[in-house]
């Protein structure tokens, strides 16, 4: 086997309270994706950081093709061929993207020569898979596109080892599967990948070796050949965890939520739970936001448990049986100040006065049940992990046993064990003879728990699909308005 | 290369919310007392003076109580309104509106009522006078989404010119017609005339004061109205998901800091000058009450302690200029007030935040 390109060795990094990387080796190889897999806060972004330059190791040292390299800033990581594309893109919408790509590059002309430019960046791109025209404003490119470009950039600036820090969370699975070639191109052309992500199944189909990460440690460096999801997420994790999908237990019965909108015309049965695919901004709040009774549709109608409730608030719906979880959790769905106690009383009906003591143990129990980790029914809601801040708004919303919810992105930046949680929580309302309403831009999440899945292309639904055996490829096409 | 940043305290400590404001009196006398020596004066019998006059001679402080109950009505009208983010700067022209209604009422309604129901009828008059001199800031703000910063505070001028004119400007129903050289306005009954302590100019209107702050505290601590305040405070966009009246809250928090500011004006008609005083009135007390709450964070018990002790660097202030031999005007107590709110708020922001030292990372 080859010597590594770039090579880290016992990195420490840490932040006043935390040790974000706790003794990190890791080899990374020309010709190889390699990917480091971890939970939030596991420590990849910051030794991704570490790797380009961003942050300085408090201990441990750094080698390029085996000579030993202090990086002061990302600069000095491009000079070495270490190039960091980053998951929020720092691109100018109004230039061309040539324009941007001569941004801040030093060895450009002063006056820069944009033609020569232009066939530089096509070249580079035709190589790698990667079309792109240089003269497009990147204010026009799609997400897919912006991400070409960042990518195209790194590469133009030298980049031997690329840094992916999750690339795929803004991505819709066509657009994953182009990035996918580009980066399999990329190895072949004998560069290095480096690619950071928590998604098991988009680590297990691109990489060729895995590092594991835990709370700032490698607890596993694997050959993705050697191993399967499910020892990666105990390695993640700590502990066996089932993420498998799950169906309803017994056949539906009646629909406890009717929708008919236009362009939308949806039933979820009680003991169902129908998923809504699609890419954000297709019309996944306006919709969550109309059964909640917090939008008045034009046309058409919402029936929660045969009540018209139809544009007549927030509380009419809740009445009639509705648990709403939103996409916000904090902020919308939580007041981040509050208390848990508070909280809890949120959505509650409440007298003239408010009982005090009887919320502190009602948060009490919650916290228990919900194994929410606080220092108690005063804690404020802020200072709570999203994990624990998700329990918090489910613990409510499950409460007095509603027919329907509709939860919206439940486990969007939770980690492995949370989500297993959350997705039990729903899980198991089903079972109770709920009717869920899962709206979720994760397409392996709708995938593992749906019974029925709907994608929402503008507003509309453009497919529909039993979740057994849905074909994956075509939710994709018409999650991009193709059908 | 080395700088200082502000960074935030991870978790504030109970005991850096009763330091903050210590140290930060105290830093405020020392940066007076440059000024001080810098006019030839003496600082420590300047403070000695003003300790005197404001707080530790019974006159003094009595005084003071007086000076303070209008702080304590526009300091919870601007502390409850403030804390909902609903910027009501208007209790200035809330507490002249609410003077007018309640003169009025004081003269048009107390002959006909026994004492009690006309006391009542005063500071009622008060309340209605400045609740509706905020209806309209508050259905704009609710429904149209105006600033309310700035139409309460143009509202001020339009209520300042109007008292001025029911008694300056015209012979108003106010206005006292035997008062021909300079123009006065009628007293109002004496059924609606607040009692006085003692030999003290504190009236009843400080027991109403203090009531207000315990029933201000009991709103937001136990009611299901003081909780949609909080939610609405903290997040619009959870009580709107919580399904909590958005437009109903925001007019009705808006109509009782009105009414609190109106207040302020019936209990100094009602209990300090018995008619309506333009010139009495017009002491920026409202002005002074957002300064109060700010200092106070808001807390309804801190606001009755801050405005008792606004109020007794102003009464020193008076009284130092009036007493001879002092050499002491007004503008100094000004200054002091000035210098001593720029530091509690510069304590504030040390309360949340600590100094760190920062290393540039070398280049």
């Amino acid at each position: 086997m080859d010597a590594p390109v770039l090579s880290a060795r016992g990195i420490v990094k840490r932040f006043p309270g935390v040790v974000a990387n706790d003794g990190v080796d890791l080899d990374v190889r020309r010709g190889e994706v390699h990917t480091v897999l971890g939970e939030n806060g596991a420590g990849k972004s910051t030794l991704a950081a570490v790797l380009s330059g961003y942050y300085r190791p408090d201990e441990g040292e750094l080698r390029v093709d085996g000579e030993r390299v202090t990086l002061h800033s990302p600069r000095d990581g491009l000079a070495r061929g270490i190039g960091m594309v980053h998951q929020h893109f720092r691109l100018v919408d109004r230039f061309t993207v040539a324009e941007n790509i001569a941004l801040g590059d030093g060895s450009q002309p002063v006056v820069l020569d944009t033609s020569r430019l232009e066939r530089e960046v096509t070249a580079l791109g035709e190589r790698f898979g990667l079309s792109i025209d240089p003269r497009a404003r990147v204010g026009d490119l799609s997400v897919g596109e912006r991400q070409r470009v960042e990518i195209v950039n790194t590469l133009y600036r030298g980049a031997d080892v690329l840094l992916l820090d999750e690339p795929t969370a803004v991505l819709t699975p066509r657009e994953v599967d182009v990035l996918f070639a580009t980066v399999r191109a990329l190895r072949a052309a004998g560069r290095a990948v480096v690619f950071i992500s928590h998604k098991l199944g988009e680590v297990m189909e691109v990489s060729d070796r895995i590092t594991v990460m835990r709370n700032g440690r490698v607890t596993g460096d694997v050959r993705a050949a050697d191993t399967d999801a499910r020892e990666l997420a105990r390695m993640m994790v700590g502990r066996d965890v089932d993420l498998s999908p799950r169906r309803a237990p017994r056949a539906p019965a009646a629909p406890m939520l009717r929708v008919r909108l236009d362009g939308i015309e949806l039933d979820v049965r009680a003991g169902e739970l129908v998923g809504v695919a699609g890419v954000a901004g297709n019309g996944q709040l306006e919709l969550a936001e109309t059964i909640a009774g917090l939008r008045t549709p034009p046309a058409g109608r919402v029936e929660i448990g045969g009540v018209d409730v139809t544009g007549r608030g927030a509380r009419a719906a809740r009445r009639a049986g509705l648990a709403y979880v939103p996409e916000d959790r904090l902020g919308t769905g939580l007041a981040p100040s509050l208390t848990i106690a508070e909280n809890l009383l949120l959505t509650r009906r409440r007298g003239f006065f408010v009982n005090r003591r009887r919320a502190a143990a009602q948060a009490r129990d919650a916290i228990e049940r919900f194994d929410i980790k606080a220092s108690g029914p005063d804690a404020v809601t802020r200072v709570l992990s999203g994990g624990n801040a998700q329990r918090v708004l489910l613990a409510r919303e499950l409460a007095g046993e509603p027919r329907v919810l509709v939860a919206a992105a439940p486990t969007r930046g939770l980690d492995v064990g949370a989500t297993e949680a959350v997705r039990e929580l729903l899980d198991a309302f089903r079972a109770r003879g709920g009717a869920v309403l899962l709206l979720s831009e994760d397409l392996d999440e709708v995938l593992a728990l749906s019974d029925r899945i709907v994608v929402l292309y503008r507003g509309r639904i453009a497919h529909e699909t039993p979740g057994d055996g849905a074909d994956v490829e075509q939710i994709g096409y018409a999650m991009a308005g193709v059908v | 290369m080395t700088s200082f940043a502000l960074e935030r305290r991870p978790a504030p400590r109970w005991w850096h919310a009763v330091l903050a404001p210590v140290v930060s009196v105290f830093a405020a006398l020392l940066a007076g007392a440059v000024f001080l020596l810098l006019t030839d004066r003496s600082p420590s019998t300047v403070y000695r003076a003003l300790l005197e006059s404001g707080f530790t001679t019974w006159f003094g402080f009595t005084d003071t109580v007086s000076v303070a109950i209008p702080l304590i009505f526009t300091g919870l009208a601007a502390a409850f309104a403030f804390r909902m983010n609903l910027y009501n700067i208007g209790a200035e022209g809330q507490l002249y509106a609410g003077a007018i209604a309640s003169a009025w009422a004081g003269l048009a309604l107390a002959p006909h009522l026994p004492r009690p129901a006309a006391l009542v009828a005063v500071l009622l008059a008060g309340a209605i006078g400045g609740a509706t001199w905020i209806v309209v800031p508050a259905l704009t703000r609710a429904f149209l989404g105006t600033s309310e910063i700035i139409t309460t505070l143009l509202l001020n001028y339009v209520a300042l010119y109007l008292m001025r004119y029911l008694i300056f400007g015209s012979a108003s129903y106010w206005r006292d017609p035997t008062s021909t050289n300079f123009p006065q306005g009628k007293v109002i009954d004496p059924k609606a005339q607040l009692a006085v302590f003692g030999d003290t100019r504190v009236h009843w209107g400080l027991v109403v004061a203090l009531a207000l702050v315990v029933v201000f505290w009991a709103v937001r601590a136990f009611t299901s109205f003081g909780f949609d305040m909080k939610v609405l405070g903290d997040s619009p966009a959870a009580a709107r998901y919580a399904g909590i009246p958005v437009a109903r809250t925001v007019i009705l928090v808006l109509l009782v800091s009105g009414a609190l500011g109106g207040l302020a004006g019936a209990s100094e008609v009602a209990g300090r000058a018995y008619t309506l005083d333009p010139n009495g009135l017009a002491l920026s007390l409202g002005y002074t009450g957002i300064v109060v709450a700010a200092l106070a964070r808001y807390n309804p018990f801190a606001v009755a302690l801050v405005a008792i002790a606004m109020g007794g660097l102003q009464n020193a202030g008076i009284s130092l200029q009036s007493t001879p031999g002092n050499h002491v005007p007004i503008a100094i107590s000004y200054m002091l007030e000035g210098i001593v709110l720029l530091f509690a708020l510069g304590g504030e922001v040390f309360r949340r935040h600590r100094l760190v030292l920062r290393r540039a990372v070398p280049a």
